[in-house]
C-alpha cells in the first residue's frame, strides 16, 4: 500500500451511482466494455471538451441570451477531475456532490451575472490537498464557464479541520491568480484536469 | 449586457476605452501626477502606457518581469522625466524612466491646467521607457506599491506579510528604511497620507495598519479593526478638502455644523477601505487632547505612547456592492468617493449634511452621510473590476477646469474612462 498517501484507502463510490441525467446511456456503454471499479478513470462524455455545444443543441432557440447551465452540468464538469493522489475521479470519492454545487441567478435585473458555489468533502479532515482540490475545482470552472459566472469554491462547513482558512485562500482572486503564475502547482492542477479532457 | 441602469441624481457615462486593450487581465492603472497619460499593470507581464488626451497606446513597457505586474505607481514631483514604479508576482519591484524633453517641466500641482500639445512620438531609444533599476528584497508576490507625496519613499507590499519602505538617496539608489512585520497576512495594499509621511496597509488578516516614523524608527502607530474580511484597498482623502467638497459652502450652517466642519479639519485626511465583506468604510483619526495622554497612568515599555494614533470608523457606506469590493476612491477635487470590485459594478457616493437630526451621541457624533450619486452595472461587461481611480480629464471634451474622470481596470483587459454627468430632469 501506498503509506506516504494521507487517505489510503478512501471510500469508492459505484460509477453507476453517480449522479447523471444520462444514466441509462451511460449504463449501457457500461455494460459492453465495463470494468467497474475504473470507469472513474474514464471521462464519461465525450462532450465534456465543449460542454456548451451541448446545451446549445438542446436549446430550442440559439438566440437565447445565455444557454441555461444548471446544476448537472457544473457536476458534469468537475465530477471528472483526478483526485491528485488516487487514480480516482473527484466525483467517485465523493468528493464533489451534486446536491453541493447551488447556482445562484442573478442579485439584479440589470446584471447578468450567476454565481456558482461549490462545496467540497475532503476523504479525510486533515487532508493538506484539500486546497489543491479546490482549486482545480476553480480552474477547471474558470476555464470552462462563459465569463458571466462568479465562482465560489468551499470547503464543506465541518468537514475539515482548517476550512477557515482554505475557503479564504479558495476565495481570494490574486492568490488563486499567483498560484497559476506558479509551474509546479499548475503541473498538479493540469494533470488533475486531464481526465477532464 | 444588462442594458437598464438604475435612476440616481448623476449617471455615469462612457466616455473611451483605451486601445487597444491587453489580451488578458488587467490590475490597476495609475494616472501620471501631471502628464496626459496613465500606466496600467497587465497580467501578460507588461505595462501599457496610454495617452488620456488620443486614448491610444503610447508605450508598451515589456521585457522586465517574470510574472503579473499586479501594481503600478509614478514617482510625484519629477522634472524632465518621468518615473515609473512596477511592483510584480515575480517578487521584484522596478525602477523605470523616461525624458520628457520637448515640453516645459509643468508644475505637478498645476495639473488641472490644459496642455497644447499630445505627446511626442518619434521612434527615437530615447522615448521609451529605460529599465533603471530592481528592489529585490520580498519573498513572495508584491501586491502593490506607492510612493510618498513628496517623492522620498517608495513603500512596497507582499503576500509575504511585509511592508517594506524604500528611501531614493540618489538615482537609482535605493535604500531599505523599513521592514514592517505587523500583518498575519499578506498586506493587500499600500498608499501614503497626502500631507504627513503617514503610511496606511491594508491585509488578508482584516486588519489596516498605520505607520509613523519614531525617531530614525518606522512604527506601527495603529491598528483597525473593523472589516470582517480582507480589505483590499485603503486609500486617504485629499488634503484641504473641506474649502472643496459639500463643507465649502459654510452660509446657513448651525454652530453644531459649524463645530463639526472645526473637527474634521483637526483630525485631517481620512481613510477610505474596502473589503471582501462588501463594504465600504471611512475612518477618521481622533484629534489629539492637549497634554491628557501623557499621564494615562498604564507606562509603555517599547516606546512613547506619544506617537500612538487613535482611530474610529466614521461612517459605513451604502451597500452598493453585492461581492468583494476591490478598489475605492476619494476624488481630490470634490470630495467624491467611487467603488468597484467583483461584481462588476461601479458605484459613486456623496457626503451631504445629514437630514434627519439624531440624538446627540457625544463629541464625535458624525453630522454627515453619504448617498449613492450614480451606479452603472457590468461596466466592464460581465468581468469583474480590479481597480478604480480619478483623473483629470485630458481628451479636447473637457467641459471645465479640472474635471475628472473615471479610470476603471477590469479583467476582460480593458481601461475605460467614464464621465460624471448630472441627470438631466432631476433636481
Amino acid at each position: 500500500m501506498d503509506l506516504d498517501k494521507q487517505n489510503a484507502n478512501p471510500t469508492i463510490l459505484n460509477p453507476s451511482d453517480l449522479p447523471s441525467r444520462r444514466r441509462e446511456s451511460i449504463g449501457k456503454r457500461r455494460n459492453d466494455s465495463g470494468t467497474g471499479l475504473f470507469d472513474g478513470l474514464i471521462p464519461r462524455y465525450n462532450y465534456l471538451n465543449d460542454p456548451f455545444e451541448q446545451s446549445a443543441l438542446s436549446s430550442d432557440s440559439e438566440d437565447e441570451e445565455f444557454e441555461n447551465i444548471d446544476e448537472q452540468e457544473i457536476y458534469d464538469l468537475i465530477s471528472s477531475i483526478s483526485d491528485p493522489e488516487h487514480p480516482l475521479s473527484l466525483g467517485s470519492l465523493a468528493v464533489v456532490n451534486l446536491p453541493d454545487i447551488h447556482i445562484q441567478p442573478p442579485t439584479s435585473p440589470f446584471s447578468s451575472i450567476s454565481t456558482v458555489l461549490v462545496e467540497i468533502t475532503p476523504t479525510i479532515t486533515h487532508c493538506s490537498l484539500a486546497t489543491v482540490i479546490g482549486l482545480g475545482v476553480r480552474v477547471r470552472l474558470e476555464q470552462a464557464l462563459p465569463p458571466r459566472f462568479r465562482i465560489d469554491v468551499r470547503i464543506k462547513k465541518g468537514t475539515h479541520s482548517t476550512d477557515e482558512a482554505v475557503n479564504k485562500q479558495l476565495g481570494d482572486k490574486e492568490r488563486v491568480a499567483a498560484a497559476l503564475e506558479n509551474g509546479t502547482l499548475m503541473g498538479v492542477i493540469r494533470k488533475m484536469l486531464s481526465t477532464c479532457e | 449586457m444588462a442594458t437598464s441602469q438604475k435612476t440616481h441624481s448623476h449617471v455615469l457615462q462612457p466616455l473611451a476605452t483605451l486601445s487597444p486593450p491587453s489580451n488578458s487581465r488587467t490590475w490597476q492603472t495609475a494616472p501620471h501626477p501631471s502628464q496626459p497619460i496613465v500606466a496600467t499593470a497587465c497580467s501578460d507581464r507588461s505595462v501599457r502606457v496610454y495617452s488620456l488626451t488620443s486614448f491610444t497606446l503610447l508605450h508598451p513597457i515589456t521585457g522586465g518581469h517574470k510574472r503579473s505586474v499586479r501594481s503600478v505607481g509614478w514617482k510625484p514631483g519629477t522634472r524632465g522625466q518621468s518615473v515609473l514604479a512596477t511592483g510584480s508576482f515575480d517578487a521584484s519591484a522596478g525602477i523605470w524612466r523616461r525624458r520628457e524633453d520637448g515640453g516645459d517641466p509643468q508644475d505637478f500641482t498645476h495639473h488641472g491646467a490644459k496642455r497644447g500639445g499630445e505627446e511626442d512620438d518619434d521612434d527615437d531609444d530615447d522615448d521609451e521607457y529605460q529599465f533603471a533599476c530592481i528592489l529585490d528584497g520580498h519573498e513572495s508576490e508584491i501586491k502593490s506599491l506607492a510612493w510618498s507625496p513628496s517623492g522620498q519613499y517608495l513603500a512596497t507590499c507582499s503576500r509575504d506579510k511585509s511592508v517594506w519602505i524604500w528611501e531614493e538617496l540618489e538615482d537609482d539608489n535605493f535604500e531599505t528604511v523599513a521592514v514592517l512585520q505587523e500583518h498575519d497576512g499578506d498586506v493587500k495594499c499600500v498608499n501614503w497620507h497626502p500631507e504627513e509621511d503617514l503610511l496606511v496597509s491594508a491585509s488578508y488578516d482584516d486588519t489596516v495598519r498605520l505607520y509613523k516614523e519614531d525617531s530614525d524608527d518606522w512604527v506601527q502607530v495603529a491598528a483597525i479593526d473593523g472589516h470582517k474580511m480582507t480589505v483590499w484597498w485603503a486609500e486617504f482623502e485629499g488634503a484641504g478638502m473641506s474649502s472643496k467638497d459639500w463643507r465649502k459652502e459654510t452660509k446657513d450652517l448651525d454652530e453644531k455644523q459649524r463645530n463639526y466642519i472645526e473637527a474634521l479639519e483637526r483630525s485631517g485626511p481620512r481613510l477610505a477601505t474596502c473589503s471582501d465583506d462588501c463594504s465600504v468604510r471611512i475612518w477618521r483619526r481622533k484629534p489629539r487632547e492637549r497634554q491628557d495622554a501623557a499621564n494615562s497612568g498604564i507606562p509603555s515599555i517599547i516606546r512613547s505612547a506619544a506617537i500612538d494614533e487613535e482611530w474610529f470608523q466614521e461612517a459605513v457606506l451604502p451597500q452598493g456592492h453585492s461581492r468583494a469590493i476591490y478598489s475605492v476612491s476619494w476624488s481630490q477635487k470634490t470630495g467624491l468617493l467611487v467603488s468597484a470590485g467583483s461584481d462588476g459594478k461601479i458605484v459613486v457616493y456623496r457626503e451631504r449634511w445629514k437630514t434627519t437630526e439624531s440624538g446627540a451621541h457625544g463629541d464625535q457624533e458624525t453630522l454627515s452621510e453619504w448617498e449613492v450619486v450614480a451606479e452603472f452595472w457590468e461596466a466592464h461587461g460581465v468581468y469583474e473590476i480590479n481597480h478604480v481611480t480619478w483623473a483629470t480629464r485630458r481628451d479636447k471634451g473637457v467641459r471645465w477646469e479640472g474635471e475628472e474622470v473615471i479610470v476603471s481596470t477590469g479583467d476582460d483587459g480593458e481601461v475605460k474612462v467614464w464621465t460624471l454627468n448630472e441627470q438631466s430632469g432631476n433636481s
